[in-house]
């Protein structure tokens, strides 16, 4: 940045010159070149089209040449990042403003691929970029939320809008069968510092500078162990060279309900209740709207103060960011700081640069409580406000919620809602250290050391007034639960770069230690005197009352040691390579298969510079890629299981042995020396284009993966050898296939108006090839094994991820019951997995997504929208089916769908409850408007924005929304109730003070 | 390039003590060294009473869906019918009218229950082997594991057969049940005099040796079922020396401190009385799991004005065994027919058992467990009494039988009756001796094994139409066969 800064200030002062040598009788051209934030660009280049004739802008942005007579001149304007711009200026215009662009196209962009950087160009894998200006603006509260729709084969879900939960990221689908929950979620970066989805929460939003993502293994290959379901890298904000800047970001919003459920009224369901012969004592003559009463108007607030400063050899940037949100349902929000410093100084004659990074982020939220309702169907409590009966009062007294003693285990929503803390409050806080020392001619190192601590401390208490059974049955219930994650990463590097000839050489070599420890303490009571104290006052509990379980406490740790190597080599800007191989080692594997190792290939031929492509005018850029890559997976394995171990029996802690109670010790986990690293092994092919001049170009990738030695908690035996008839192995083998293709066309661009069509779309298709093989010297045959669905849905080798085996609908008999195919009185029903009353009714993962996401623009004013959607999946809408069997309207509400569709019971899942999981939303729509500041000493840049979030589902889905757990992890695939959807209508604004 | 070689040597220095991925292990305890201790192996002893007493879903009896509720449901004396209300899962009608399948969880979970405390077993017998430990523990632990496989074998038949932890599956092939029976009975004779002789105090809970010759009595008793040769001289034998242990009938008198007015409920109390109890679980209500079997048999009204918490309105007893009941006999007083003090109707029938099920009301509760010690809405703290002297004494009265003493009959039946405030009866029959087990042992976890070996499990009876041979043997659970290619399923059953 520096020589650029040089280089500007130079051209300038070369431009005075030439200003004071061509001054001439007639009105010169002039005009003034302004970047996208309006302020004035100096140094870029302005030629005179069909000449030789070149001048630069000062220091104000502005140029000048003399007029030779001409009324107008044509002219082009370029600068580095920025699109080359045309413009006919007329010696009569006054002033000229011309804005420069930022390149859309951007092959000239820096990438960051890990452990480094890399031109655009000359990427070999797949990675997709986002700066600034592609990310989703509006009511943002994570990250994640900016990325929705804009990278072809990632797939972020979003299930409800409740505050504090953030969406779920899936890179090229399901790479693992998950048994620890986050075991696909990709590896974040943030500035250098690993981690995993929380890392996120110590990101504001408007602070992301630009966001890469790996995707294939050819480019995830050097983040080995951890690379697997793809990386994350999150390069936040600096300030450039030379400048200082106070930036201001506010963004309020207002979210309300998107989508209710039809359930029957007071007077609807005192109807039904009769005609289906309901006792009449369970009507209790009210008329209450139970889902209005847990529901309001949510309202978002986020703020950040963004300010730093560059000069030789020294630049900070800082930021404090605040976001409050208000949750849709009574009593949930959200609070979020975040506090970040980032220094760098040079020395040593600017050979060695230091940079420091300290980061805080305090979260505050209080969750809508969830587990609530009766044995037979638990959920969180809005959803409950749904299952309540109408026509129950609120209270039975003043002050006191009602609740009916003929109901087992009656749930009062609102009571629940009002009464229950449940308050978690997080502090991540991370600080990293980078020291880079230039060596000799290219030669450098670096070392690095982060230290991530993420404590949680949550409290909960479910006082005896919400009515809740177990509540009442204690007399209260409160706890407190701690968490205390201890992240710490040191890498030490050296780099080589050469250039010999046509060619560019660059290597590096790595060694990085990580450790990961977490460890953490619950505290439970029951039976208080009051509630005032909530679960603040733990000791004022009944110590008689105490229970198994009410106390514990946990540590376990994780090890990684890896050592990298890569090589990076290009031939006359024509023909690339990269090349890298790591090994690693884990501490969670078995001793006899502690270290993997991960290699990877990649190669990409940039045809646009070949001679024989030059003389025509239909392709401008054209780059074919090619790669191969393993990578390894050991974060869903959780510590300490390889090891055979005694402890506490979790599930009777304690036996009665020799007339006394005393701790039940047994063998908790089989001994497994064999259990060793999960690979998958991904070929990517990919195509970069450019047309007509890069107004349409496109990335195309199309890849093929296999995870092997897959690491799952199989079904085994329970006869001898193994425990229980679970053991974690490495037996299976998954494959994921699928296609990618973004595209972007320009359609106008001048000065004053840009429109743009984009959009982006991926195909995916996994399956299960094998569950079988050898574990602990056991073979293990695995198959038809529960994921999913509601229960409806299975892992069978040969078939998708969580494939649908269920029954049939055919009606319902003269009891009402529901009736399937394949039943009858002399065939009795078959519950088997196996059954063939059962047949293959689809998957639970989409298989498709696709994002469409056009922009306009006319002066200051532009207008920018996402659509959205997915398909080819299947939901179990297990909620649906609760609310529509009438058998229950005796202690519940059922939907008005129920009574036409008259289903009294029923004995089975059936496709019934199936649905389309298609949808089409309509994601955000941005208008926004830059102010013309005149001149002046304070402010830079102001800008203004309107967005709706949420505007429209297109989708045959009936319950809520279809926008459902799609992580792959065994929860995916049923809707069983969720927090809100919401739509969200914001304003926000955008101040760059000087 | 050589600064280049030299600084991936330096790069290399560092790294070196750095590269090692030894595990450590903060809140456990590795097993090898564990059970290295004679602490450590008298712990795995205990381990294997803490798979008796277990948890939900994994347990002999106390908690719901395992054992005590498959040996139950399947039998004549307790059912869960569906409400129309939508309440109550299908599986224990299923049971209960034996149209289950090999996928029902209670079959599954009772399969990997057993074989989970075999697991233990082997574990407590190779680690107290290996400590040296008293020879009386060995044989303890012996004794459990041949326990185990009768109750394995009484269920499913022909089942894997292992005695050494470290079997691969391939080597544990599926074991006629003749010959896992021969194997019980060696173990057992080779072992039950090594137990202790103690009753009660340290050995409550425990195989001593009057609850080992039970088993054995237990063993034989069923032998012609298990392997087509009766063994009643061999089971009379047994239970003399079960009752040459001391043992007396517990005296059933009205007491106001006693559950029921009657001490004869003692039995089934917080803890079960020495004199009359063989072998019992020690239960403590969310301490050591739990009994529910009163709490899930009343509705909510009844059981807060009985216990203090909402009841589950499940098991109901089928009229057609109430009504065997003699009015005057001490042991009808456990269920509740009729108007409550709460308010409820319970009725005598049942109109439903599946679709559209049961109204609310409809059907005999039973509170023979009724609510003692330490209990919430999930259960009480009542001991499940598994063996006791009633049950010796009416076993040894059908031994008799079946040799042709009648006459000798006579006594031991007489004795259980005149307790229950019943008449003696002379020359008993069968099915004297049957139905008095009915009546004696109901809601005890004995009802299904007496209904096979005495030739009714296939009678047609309420809801239940006439069955087919194979249904004296349940499925072996569907998971296991999807997972041990080497199990052949059982006659009758689907393969799946």
């Amino acid at each position: 940045m520096k020589q650029v800064y040089l280089f500007k200030y130079g051209l300038t002062l070369l431009l005075l010159i030439c200003a004071i040598s061509v001054f001439a009788q007639n009105k010169p051209f002039t005009g003034k070149v302004v970047d996208e934030t309006n302020q004035p660009l100096p140094g870029a280049t302005v030629r005179i089209k069909g000449s030789d004739q070149t001048t630069s802008t000062d220091a104000r942005g502005v140029f000048s040449f003399p007029n030779n007579g001409q009324s107008a001149i044509a002219i082009t304007i370029s600068f580095v990042g920025y699109d080359v711009m045309e413009k006919t200026i007329t010696a009569n215009d006054a002033s000229v403003s011309i804005q420069l662009v930022p390149n859309q196209k951007a092959l000239n962009e820096v990438v960051v691929v890990g452990y480094g950087t890399v031109r655009k160009t000359d990427l070999t894998g797949s990675v997709t970029n986002l700066s600034t200006k592609d990310l989703n603006p509006g009511p943002v509260t994570n990250p994640l939320e900016q990325l929705q729709g804009k990278a072809a084969g990632v797939n972020i879900t979003q299930t409800g809008n409740e505050p504090g939960v953030p969406p779920t990221v899936r890179i090229r689908g399901i790479t693992t069968l998950s048994s620890v929950a986050g075991g696909n979620d990709p590896l974040v970066v943030v500035d250098g510092i690993q981690g995993d989805m929380t890392l996120l929460n110590q990101v504001p939003p408007s602070e992301i500078e630009h966001v890469d993502i790996l995707k294939d293994a050819s480019a995830t290959a050097i983040y080995g162990s951890r690379g697997a379901p793809g990386v994350i890298i999150v390069t936040t904000k600096r300030n450039a060279a030379g400048k200082s800047s106070v930036e201001y970001t506010e963004n309020t919003s207002v979210d309300v309900i998107s989508k209710k459920l039809d359930m029957l009224n007071a007077s609807q369901w005192s109807a039904e209740a009769s005609a289906l012969g309901v006792d009449a004592s369970a009507n209790h003559g009210s008329n209450t709207d139970w889902f209005d009463l847990l529901t309001q108007t949510g309202v978002t607030q986020n703020h950040t103060l963004a300010f730093g400063a560059a000069s030789n050899g020294f630049n900070y940037r800082a930021s404090l960011s605040a976001i409050d949100q208000t949750g849709i349902v009574v009593r949930s929000n959200y609070k979020k700081y975040i506090g970040s410093i980032v220094a760098t100084q040079k020395a040593l004659d600017n050979k060695l640069t230091l940079t420091m990074n300290l980061n805080d982020g305090i979260i505050q939220t209080n969750y809508s409580p969830t587990g609530i309702g009766n044995a037979a169907f638990t959920s969180n409590t809005i959803t409950q406000a749904y299952l309540a009966r109408p026509t129950d009062p609120v209270y039975s007294s003043p002050g006191v919620y009602y609740t009916d003693a003929n109901v087992f285990q009656y749930t009062n929503p609102y009571a629940v809602a009002e009464t229950v803390s449940n308050l978690d409050n997080i502090n991540n806080m991370f600080g990293s250290l980078k020291a880079d020392l230039d060596i000799y001619k290219g030669l450098t190192a670096g070392w690095f050391g982060s230290w991530r601590k993420v404590d949680e401390n949550s409290g909960y208490y479910l006082p005896a007034a919400s009515q809740n059974t177990a509540a009442v049955e204690y007399n209260g219930i409160g706890n407190i639960n701690n968490n205390h994650t201890d992240q710490k990463l040191m890498d030490i590097d050296l780099a080589y770069k050469h250039d010999f000839g046509k060619s560019h050489f660059d290597a590096l070599v790595l060694y990085e230690w990580q450790q990961q420890t977490y460890n953490g303490n619950f505290t439970q009571m029951r039976d208080f005197p009051t509630d005032a104290t909530t679960y603040n006052a733990l000791q004022l509990g009944n110590i008689a009352d105490f229970q198994n379980g009410d106390i514990s406490s946990y540590k376990n740790q994780r090890t990684l040691v890896s050592f990298l190597g890569r090589v990076n080599y290009s031939y006359d800007n024509k023909y690339l390579l990269t090349a890298s191989i790591r090994r690693d080692g884990s501490t969670v594997f078995g001793v006899n298969d502690k270290f993997g190792y991960f290699p990877s290939g990649s190669v990409a031929w940039r045809i646009d510079q070949e001679d024989f492509i030059k003389d025509q005018n239909v392709v401008s850029t054209l780059k074919l890629r090619g790669g191969y890559g393993e990578t390894g997976n050991q974060q869903d394995l959780a510590p300490n299981n390889s090891i055979g171990l005694v402890g506490l029996n979790p599930t009777s802690p304690t036996v009665f042995f020799g007339g006394q109670t005393i701790p039940n010790y047994s063998a908790t986990q089989n001994y497994n020396p064999n259990l060793r690293w999960e690979t998958r092994q991904e070929t990517n092919l990919g195509l970069d284009f450019g047309l007509f001049h890069d107004k349409l170009t496109g990335t195309f990738d199309a890849y093929t993966s296999k995870t092997i030695n897959m690491l799952f908690n199989y079904t085994v035996p329970v006869e001898g050898d193994f425990l229980v008839n679970s053991d974690y192995g490495n037996a299976g083998t998954l494959q994921n296939q699928g296609l990618e293709l973004s595209l972007n066309y320009v359609i106008i661009k001048t000065d004053k108006i840009t429109f743009t069509l984009a959009g982006n779309g991926s195909l995916m298709q996994n399956k299960v090839l094998k569950l079988s093989g050898i574990i602990d010297g056991n073979p293990v045959f695995t198959n038809y094994q529960s994921y999913g669905g509601g229960g409806t849905g299975y892992l069978i080798v040969g078939k998708p991820i969580g494939t649908y085996l269920i029954y049939k609908h055919t009606g319902v008999d003269a009891n009402g019951a529901e009736t399937v195919a394949g039943v009858n009185s002399t065939t009795p029903l078959d519950p088997g997995v196996q059954s063939s009353q059962r047949y293959d009714a689809g998957q639970e993962l989409p298989k498709y997504n696709y994002a469409f996401t056009p922009s306009f623009s006319y002066k200051n004013f532009d207008v920018a929208m996402v659509w959205r959607g997915a398909g080819g999946n299947k939901v179990y809408d297990g909620l649906r089916e609760d609310l529509s069997l009438l058998e229950n309207t005796g202690k519940q509400n059922v939907l008005a769908s129920a009574v036409p569709l008259g289903i009294h019971s029923t004995s089975v899942q059936s496709d019934e409850w199936l649905e389309s999981g298609n949808y089409l939303k309509f994601q955000n729509l941005t208008f926004g408007y830059r102010f013309n500041i005149p001149a002046n000493k304070y402010v830079s840049s102001i800008r203004v924005n309107l967005t709706g979030q949420n505007l429209l589902t297109i989708t045959k889905y009936k319950g809520e929304d279809p926008e459902l757990d799609a992580s792959g992890d065994s929860g995916s695939g049923s809707d069983y109730g969720i927090y809100p959807p919401t739509r969200t209508f914001s304003a926000g604004l955008n101040v760059i003070l000087k | 390039m050589k600064k280049l070689l030299f600084g991936i040597f330096i790069v290399g220095i560092a790294a070196q003590s750095c590269t090692k991925v030894n595990e450590n292990v903060y809140d456990k305890l590795a097993a090898n060294q564990f059970y290295a201790t004679p602490a450590g192996a008298n712990d795995a002893l205990a381990t294997v009473y803490g798979k008796i007493s277990g948890t939900w879903g994994s347990n002999y009896a106390g908690r719901d869906n395992c054992w005590y509720d498959l040996n139950e449901f399947s039998s004549d004396e307790q059912v869960i019918p569906h409400r129309n209300t939508g309440d109550w899962q299908l599986d224990f009608a299923q049971l209960y009218t034996r149209t289950e399948l090999p996928s029902l969880g209670i079959i599954d979970n009772t399969w990997n229950w057993a074989y989970g405390s075999i697991y233990a077993a082997n574990q407590a017998i190779q680690e107290l082997t290996a400590a040296k430990a008293d020879p009386s523990k060995i044989a303890e632990a012996k004794v459990a594991r041949a326990w185990f496989y009768y109750l394995l074998i009484d269920d499913f038949g022909d089942v894997p057969f292992y005695t050494d932890n470290n079997t691969p599956i391939s080597k544990i092939p599926q074991t006629k049940r003749a010959t896992i029976y021969n194997f019980i009975v060696s173990e057992l004779t080779a072992n039950v005099d090594l137990l202790s002789t103690t009753r009660g105090g340290t050995y409550y809970g425990r195989f001593n040796k009057w609850a080992g010759y039970m088993i054995l009595a237990k063993v034989y008793l069923n032998a012609g079922v298990y392997t087509g040769t009766p063994q009643w001289a061999n089971a009379l034998a047994a239970c003399n020396v079960v009752a040459s242990g001391g043992f007396t009938l517990h005296p059933a008198a009205s007491s106001t401190t006693s559950a029921l007015g009657n001490s004869y409920y003692d039995l089934f109390g917080d803890v079960c009385p020495n004199d009359e109890t063989i072998f019992a679980i020690y239960l403590t209500e969310n301490v050591i799991s739990g009994n529910i079997y009163m709490i899930r048999s009343l509705n909510t009204p009844t059981g807060v004005a009985l216990m203090g918490f909402a009841g589950w309105n499940g098991t109901v007893i089928p009229s057609e065994f109430y009504d065997k009941f003699d009015p005057s006999d001490i042991r009808r007083k456990q269920f509740l027919v009729g108007a409550q003090p709460d308010g409820t109707i319970y009725t005598t029938d049942v109109s439903s058992l599946i679709s559209p099920g049961a109204a609310p009301n409809e059907g005999i509760r039973d509170v023979k467990f009724y609510t003692a010690g330490i209990h919430d809405a999930s259960g009480a703290s009542n001991d499940f009494p598994v063996y006791r002297y009633a049950d010796v004494l009416l076993m040894q009265a059908e031994c008799e039988v079946q040799l042709g003493n009648t006459a000798a009959a006579a006594p031991f039946l007489n004795q259980v009756r005149e307790r229950a405030g019943l008449s003696d009866i002379a020359a008993p029959t069968l099915q004297n001796i049957y139905d008095e087990r009915g009546f004696e042992l109901n809601m005890e976890g004995h009802r299904r094994q007496d209904m096979i070996r005495f030739g009714t499990y296939l009678t047609p009876h309420g809801f239940v139409s006439a069955g087919s041979a194979y249904m004296e043997l349940f499925p072996i659970p569907s998971a296991e066969i999807t997972t041990n290619p080497l199990l052949k399923q059982n006659p009758g059953y689907p393969t799946n």
